[in-house]
């Protein structure tokens, strides 16, 4: 209105923010008096994986996971030549995690943000010590993770991580072991194992843990959060138990997809 | 079939003092491991060393190509000093997505190798088979056809119909009997 288009004038009358509290959060109790929470689980249990693998038919594996709300479908390219050019012995690893617009409650932009590039990141490393890259020279492993629907960011970043490993076996390409990933929740002192998003909105910290089974090691830590150094010891035994009923579902995926090849 | 021995990536197979570790199977401090999906096959040797343990695979992994293995490919591209070539089957498996190789013009030839012309030897479009000699550069495979068995497998002439090689140097077309030079590879 005036001539001065430097400052960004505010509202000649000022007015105190109207602060509406939101009481429904607290109202919503997570677990009841024996400590089964919403849906039925024990604090320790995580929710029923279903596993395919074959999903995209171009590419070399893919895999599609279903824990409950959560989907994610994962494709994998390779062994292929690097474009970028660059020499070296071992071979490439590429991962992208992509959540699609309709994934989230709130609606996503489309182009890759900066949480999308850091969980790419964190998937290369959770899955980069369990594949042999040292037999693939000059090529390069491309992983590419679909996000459709997102119920709860850390439980779909463990199943991504888990759907991406079981795409990779599918593909035929050599590893040490599976990588299986889980993630647990801390709440009011309680240890919520793959929780969903109401019980993540109210967590104070939250642990992902990626552990090869059979290997016995776990290839990726990640904390957020405020914990007491004994919780968190806790989880991490409680996410190494998951992970290894989690190794089974995936090694049935496995087979079963083997047995339909040969019939 | 039996499906107790399909394995997957990371299974226990045995102890490494009890067999010989093959394709898809690897070591690990004293246990011996599968690396892929497949089918478990216990291989019995014949000088008398231990049995060698295999995981077959069921799905093949996209081939990529390894010194000394025999790649089937198209030239894609000649210029005076080597020929570009598309690798697309390495061995016996397809590659899900081609490489690059390059022939230089020293390794098409084994005799009289400096005096070799691309353009007499390749064309673009031709197959050919060639022999991996090296990693490479960070763009392409080195590949070579110095050999009787390696070089060009399939060629069209120029009218478009296919060549037959009456020659390792020549090939014909089968339309207009004209005489095309090629590298051509000696059929089977």
């Amino acid at each position: 209105m005036s001539g001065d288009r430097r400052r960004i004038q505010g509202p000649e009358v000022t007015v105190a923010p109207i602060i509406i509290k939101s009481t429904d959060r607290e109202k919503i109790q997570l677990k009841d008096i024996n400590g089964q929470r919403r849906d039925g689980r024990n604090l320790e249990d995580i929710r029923p994986i279903f596993l395919k693998t074959g999903l995209i038919s171009q590419a070399n594996g893919s895999a599609y996971i279903e824990l409950r709300r959560t989907k994610i479908a994962c494709g994998v390219y390779g062994p292929r030549q690097t474009k970028i050019p660059s020499f070296s012995g071992r071979g490439n690893l590429n991962c992208e995690i992509k959540f699609t617009p309709f994934s989230c409650l709130k609606r996503r932009q489309p182009y890759r943000d900066a949480q999308e590039k850091e969980l790419s990141q964190l998937v290369y490393e959770a899955l980069a010590p369990s594949i042999r890259l040292d037999l693939l020279p000059k090529s390069t492993i491309d992983i590419y993770i679909s996000v459709l629907e997102n119920d709860g960011m850390a439980s779909c970043f463990a199943a991504a991580i888990t759907c991406a490993s079981v795409a990779v076996a599918d593909a035929g390409i050599e590893m040490l072991d599976q990588v299986a990933a889980c993630s647990a929740s801390y709440i009011d002192g309680d240890i919520y194992m793959d929780s969903d998003l109401v019980e993540e909105q109210r967590e104070s910290g939250s642990l992902i843990l990626s552990y090869m089974p059979s290997l016995n090691e776990v290839t990726h830590i990640l904390q957020s959060g405020k914990v007491e150094v004994s919780l968190t010891t806790q989880a991490i035994e409680q996410c190494t138990d998951a992970c290894s009923k989690i190794y089974s579902v995936m090694n049935h995926s496995l087979l079963e997809s083997v047995k339909n090849k040969i019939q | 079939m039996n499906t107790k021995n399909i394995v997957t990536p990371g299974q226990r197979l045995g102890f490494a003092q009890d067999y010989v570790s093959g394709p898809g199977t690897y070591v690990r401090g004293n246990l011996l491991y599968a690396s892929v999906v497949g089918m478990k096959r216990v291989t019995k040797q014949t000088t008398g060393e231990s049995p060698m343990l295999t995981v077959s695979r069921e799905k093949q992994q996209s081939a990529i190509p390894e010194v000394y293995s025999i790649i089937t490919g198209k030239v894609i591209r000649i210029t005076p000093k080597e020929a570009v070539v598309s690798i697309m089957v390495v061995g016996n498996s397809p590659c899900k997505e081609d490489f690059q190789g390059i022939i230089r013009q020293q390794d098409i030839r084994a005799t009289e190798r400096d005096k070799v012309k691309i353009y007499n030897s390749f064309r673009p479009g031709d197959i050919i088979r060639a022999e991996v000699i090296s990693l490479g550069d960070a763009r392409s495979y080195y590949l070579s056809t110095a050999k009787n068995e390696l070089g060009v497998i399939y060629a069209q002439s120029i009218e478009g119909a296919a060549m037959i090689p009456i020659s390792w140097q020549e090939m014909q077309c089968t339309k207009t009997k004209t005489t095309e030079f090629r590298k051509c590879a000696k059929p089977f």
